[in-house]
């Protein structure tokens, strides 16, 4: 780097705010302003329809609150209440079981895919938006589409019936109701991944693999040594926001299932909304803090073994 | 329906009913909005879940509004499935309606969070001009009564009673069941098995899986109640219980039955393809029917439900309710008491396919008409005579909870998961945690 | 990351050895191109089949909805479903405030949200990375969390002001003007543009804004295309707020409009299944016709993270 480049860049990121005497300050924050202007709308418009909420919210999951009388302050009664509630418990072990389907399946198909995509000249677009277009239609049209054909007169069924598999009522069995809101999430949401993932691939240089065949590497060693380390922050990028996303599943079921038969389908947030409906605020509302606790600490564990390696 | 409001009868009326409106007005304590004797134009918004086959139709409305000139009605479609969620966040927001469209299954949650308007009150003990319980039979009145004052007034019914093929019936020599072990030797004969897997796959008894107000009607016809009589703990795990719950079950087993899961979605599928020849449901399947499998006219017929001590069903159906809240609850009740009025409630049969629940209505002549979808028979007296056997769901604030935790456990054991005696006893068991825990 | 230097071959020994190692493989190549195809190609009916039976359902009559065998050509084919969602339902209006609703909350998204996504990808300033964090936060918490307090922000806005509030554009625009994640994903694709671009520009005297306009905007164009897709994707489709917050006709929007058309106790799969194709056909559209840019915007703010 030149004198100069890394004059400009010392003098961009600025001495430490403390050390300055008062004038300065003033004419750093004049320097600042122009950011902080930028950011305003953004902030104000979270502050005003997110955290107004989320605060209404923490004070109410302390307390018995049906939304017409006063709040009544019951301290942590409503959080020790969901531990020992059965369908607060079935709610977070399927949506535990969700994530790992979900995120266990769906990043490994999308890059499943990429890697045919990237290995296809022609109709490559076509491909790819023949995956994304799931990506791109809404939750609820989805689940509709999929209970039509999860039908037991459904199209899914009547294929079966023809190959003398056995059909099966998907979505009224327990065993088999919470595999078939998965699939449907997969299905929708692989092509995402997909179409990230292919980028990436693209984006890696040839060089690498061409340094890789000259000493001798097979297609797996070239996978393990170039692609995937390659692909790092992408993985890392997709199962963060995968997760956070996942846990959160609600539309389908809600169009889908209504978290039956026999709560099989009830996720965690489908528990906060049902309870939302029936005027338990309170209790829904420590479910909403318990879900942030968990997905805070998930992306910050996550963050971390990214990191380490 | 189109009375003209030029007839000098129904001026009279006018004058009569809004003299009744201003003492009912004149009676009521908490109504912040103008009462009876001043005309200030008013708005009051109407929330229907009747969907698209309505009775609040452009015409009715356009009658009340022609009565009453200056109340406007803001009559707004909200789908069923909405309605409940809508309903409590709107009203517990301090947005709610002036009058709505309510279950009479949601009463028990909706009025122990203190939703509703107090109608005793606001109707000072009267509907158009009558006292209210000449209006309605005792069976409604429990219905509509929460904690001693009424909540709702009913606007149609629902009862169940048993739908068959009469034609199948007379092909193969059966005869209309009375008890539970006719109706068992009924659906044997009935049942078809097209494709010898031992499971019935034509004219099938429907066992609905999943909710009380299938199942219930058993365990009211084996003598049983849900909950014991002071309300506090659960008494479906009986003997009499546990005979309604193997009797549902015995249908699967001994293949005259066809399990029909939420999944499966309409059952009028399986009525239009005739895999279900006998089912029980309410009033307002005659109009489905009529709609959805217009082939089968001259098929079918309505009978009273078998049963093995005493007849018994669910009352429900749907009532108008005003909530705590509301900005104009006197002009709500004007408009609540309109669609109370006989030709509104006819309105009801013709338009939505549902039953009124006045009890003038059900006297009226045309709803005893002999019916041809229904093979020249008249089906609703079956109904009305359901009516008077029926019970309403228990009205304890934890009612949602219950009614879930009882369809789980007839799934379950409809499913096969669990024996009707666990699962009567872990039903119990659920339903005394929520009313008493 | 950065580069390592290419390997030290010569490039005619480099494309030689290539063009022998392509020889090789050459039966071998062709039967994988073959099974390459033959996978896309069962995905992508697997992709967009369930998009087609929709598509068909909407033609049927009832009576063939579940057909056995089924029909995949609907035949005989009826207009009855699309009949019955225009006459019942004062369509063109919910179809325009859809558009209001959604241009609106794509408008503000990309404006005010590539602005901050710049102030945090490019610039430095005290609290940024708190205050970024502070956004993310947001993504954790469902939005069914805030639904009952936003709506009670609503009751009293209307309460302030009665065309503002509940059964209102504005309870539509107000809470989805800033998409969190839409931040998210430009900051990524903003931080590949080269400082020394901008800092030249500042040199020159330029202020932050103009920055933006002139030289920032252009080049986040397919970035821009991206976060107007999925906002776009978002407040199209978006039910549930809608549905609590809005009970007038004047102001549904199209998802909400057609779940009025339920009944009680039955489903309409016919029906349903056309008022769904009704919904979905302006997003496929708007798809189809952004669909390069989209992806590459997309990807690029992936990963470049």
């Amino acid at each position: 780097m030149t004198a100069a480049a890394t004059g400009i860049e010392r003098a961009r990121q600025g001495p430490p705010l403390l050390q300055l005497s008062g004038r300065r300050r003033q004419r750093r924050f004049r320097q600042y302003l122009p950011a902080y202007l930028l950011i305003a709308p953004a902030i104000l418009a979270t502050l005003v329809f997110q955290y107004i909420p989320i605060a209404f919210s923490g004070y109410w999951s302390f307390t018995e609150f049906n939304g017409l009388i006063s709040p009544k302050w019951v301290g942590l009664a409503n959080y020790t209440a969901l531990l020992s509630d059965p369908k607060f418990v079935k709610s977070f072990f399927n949506t535990v079981l969700f994530v790992v389907m979900g995120m266990g399946i769906g990043p490994p198909l999308g890059l499943a895919s990429a890697f045919l995509l990237n290995n296809t000249v022609r109709f490559r677009a076509f491909f790819r938006a023949a995956y994304f277009l799931p990506v791109m239609t809404s939750l609820v049209v989805v689940a509709t589409i999929w209970k039509i054909l999860l039908n037991d007169a459904g199209i899914i069924n009547q294929i079966l019936r023809f190959f003398a598999l056995p059909a099966h009522a998907w979505l009224s069995d327990t065993t088999t109701a919470l595999p078939a809101v998965t699939v449907t999430s997969i299905w929708q949401g692989f092509g995402f991944e997909t179409v990230v993932f292919l980028a990436a691939l693209q984006a890696i240089s040839r060089d690498y693999y061409d340094a890789a065949a000259v000493d001798g590497a097979n297609w797996w060693q070239r996978l393990r040594y170039v692609t995937l380390p390659a692909l790092r922050p992408t993985i890392m990028f997709i199962y963060i926001i995968g997760i956070i996303g996942s846990f959160q599943v609600f539309d389908q079921v809600y169009v889908m299932t209504l978290g039956g038969p026999i709560n099989s389908t009830r996720t965690i947030v489908f528990d906060l909304y049902d309870r939302f409906r029936t005027l338990q605020l309170g209790e829904a509302s420590a479910v909403a803090y318990v879900l942030l606790a968990i997905l805070a600490t998930l992306s910050y564990v996550q963050i971390r073994v990214f990191e380490r390696r | 329906m189109r009375s003209k409001a030029q007839h000098p009868l129904v001026l009279l009326a006018l004058v009569a009913l809004v003299g009744a409106a201003c003492t009912g007005g004149g009676a009521s304590t908490s109504s912040s909005s103008s009462s009876g004797g001043s005309h200030e134009p008013v708005t009051i918004t109407v929330w229907d879940y009747y969907g698209t086959a309505t009775p609040f139709s452009d015409e009715v409305i356009q009658a009340f509004e022609d009565q009453y000139p200056w109340i406007t009605v803001d009559h707004q479609a909200v789908g069923y499935e909405a309605s409940h969620d809508k309903f409590t966040i709107a009203v517990s927001g301090g947005a709610p309606p002036d009058l709505a469209t309510i279950d009479m299954t949601w009463i028990p949650t909706f009025a122990s969070n203190g939703l509703f308007a107090n109608v005793s009150d606001l109707s000072g003990g009267q509907i158009n001009g009558k006292p209210i319980d000449q209006t309605y039979s005792q069976g409604a009145l429990d219905a509509m009564t929460f904690d001693g004052n009424i909540v709702t007034a009913m606007f149609d019914f629902d009862v169940y009673a048993l739908y068959y093929r009469a034609d199948q019936f007379k092909a193969k020599g059966i005869d209309v069941p009375k008890t539970w072990d006719e109706m068992k030797a009924a659906a044997t004969k009935l049942a078809e098995d097209t494709n010898g897997d031992g499971k019935c796959d034509k004219f099938c008894f429907e066992v609905y899986g999943n909710d009380c107000f299938h199942w219930c009607q058993f365990l009211f016809q084996s003598g049983g109640s849900i909950l014991n009589s002071d309300g506090t703990a659960a008494a479906f795990n009986d003997q009499a219980g546990l005979s309604a719950m193997e009797y549902y079950k015995s249908f699967l087993d001994d293949g005259s039955g066809m399990y029909w899961g939420t999944d499966q979605g309409d059952p009028m599928a399986g009525i239009k393809d005739e895999r279900l020849g006998m089912f029980q449901d309410g009033p307002y399947w005659m109009g489905l029917m009529k709609d959805g499998a217009p082939e089968q006219k001259g098929d079918w017929a309505v009978a009273t439900a078998p049963y093995s001590q005493e007849p018994g069903s669910y009352l429900g159906g749907t009532g108008l309710s005003i909530p705590v809240n509301a900005e104009h609850p006197q002009e709500a009740w004007l408009f609540a008491q309109y669609m109370l009025q006989l030709p509104q409630q006819l309105l009801l049969y013709q338009l939505a396919g549902a039953a009124p629940a006045t009890a003038e209505a059900l006297q009226s002549p045309q709803l005893t008409k002999p019916d041809p979808y229904f093979g020249g028979e008249a089906p609703f007296p079956v109904f009305q005579e359901a009516l008077a056997t029926a019970t309403h769901f228990p009205y304890v604030k934890e009612w949602d909870s219950m009614d879930t935790d009882i369809g789980n456990m007839v799934e379950g054991v409809m499913l096969g998961k669990s024996t009707p005696q666990e699962a009567l006893q872990q039903g119990a068991e659920e339903v005394n945690a929520e009313v008493q825990g | 990351m950065s580069e390592p230097a290419p390997t030290l071959t010569s490039r005619s020994a480099d494309l030689a050895e290539r063009s022998l190692a392509r020889k090789r493989q050459r039966p071998t190549r062709r039967l994988s191109r073959l099974v390459v195809y033959a996978l896309l190609i069962v995905t992508s009916i697997l992709m967009l089949g369930p998009f087609y039976w929709m598509l068909a359902t909407s033609f049927k009559p009832a009576a063939d909805v579940f057909a056995s065998p089924p029909k995949l050509i609907p035949n005989p084919w009826t207009l009855e479903n699309y009949r019955f969602v225009f006459h019942n339902l004062p369509f063109t209006r919910y179809f325009f405030n859809s558009v209001v609703v959604t241009g609106s909350i794509v408008g503000l998204n990309v404006v005010f949200g590539t602005a901050a996504a710049y102030a945090f990808a490019k610039l430095r300033f005290p609290g940024r990375n708190a205050l970024f964090f502070l956004l993310l936060v947001t993504l954790m918490v469902p939005f069914q969390v805030n639904l009952i307090p936003l709506f009670r922000m609503m009751v009293i806005l209307h309460d302030v002001n009665s065309h503002l509030g509940v059964d209102s554009y504005s309870a539509l625009i107000l809470p989805g003007m800033i998409q969190v994640f839409g931040i998210f994903l430009m900051r990524q694709f903003l931080q590949s543009i080269p400082d020394e671009v901008l800092e030249s520009a500042r040199v020159d005297g330029a202020s932050e804004f103009r920055i933006l306009r002139s030289i920032v905007f252009p080049v986040a164009a397919p970035g821009m295309a991206t976060l107007a897709i999925f906002t776009f994707l978002g407040a199209w489709n978006d039910f549930l707020w809608p549905l609590i917050v809005i009970s007038d006709d004047a102001h549904k929007t199209l998802p909400l409009g057609l779940a009025s058309l339920q009944a009680r106790n039955t489903i309409n799969w016919g029906n349903t299944m056309a008022g769904t194709a009704l919904t979905a056909a302006p997003l496929i559209l708007v798809f189809i016709v952004l669909q390069r840019r989209f992806i590459e915007g997309l990807a690029a703010g992936a990963v470049k993270g």
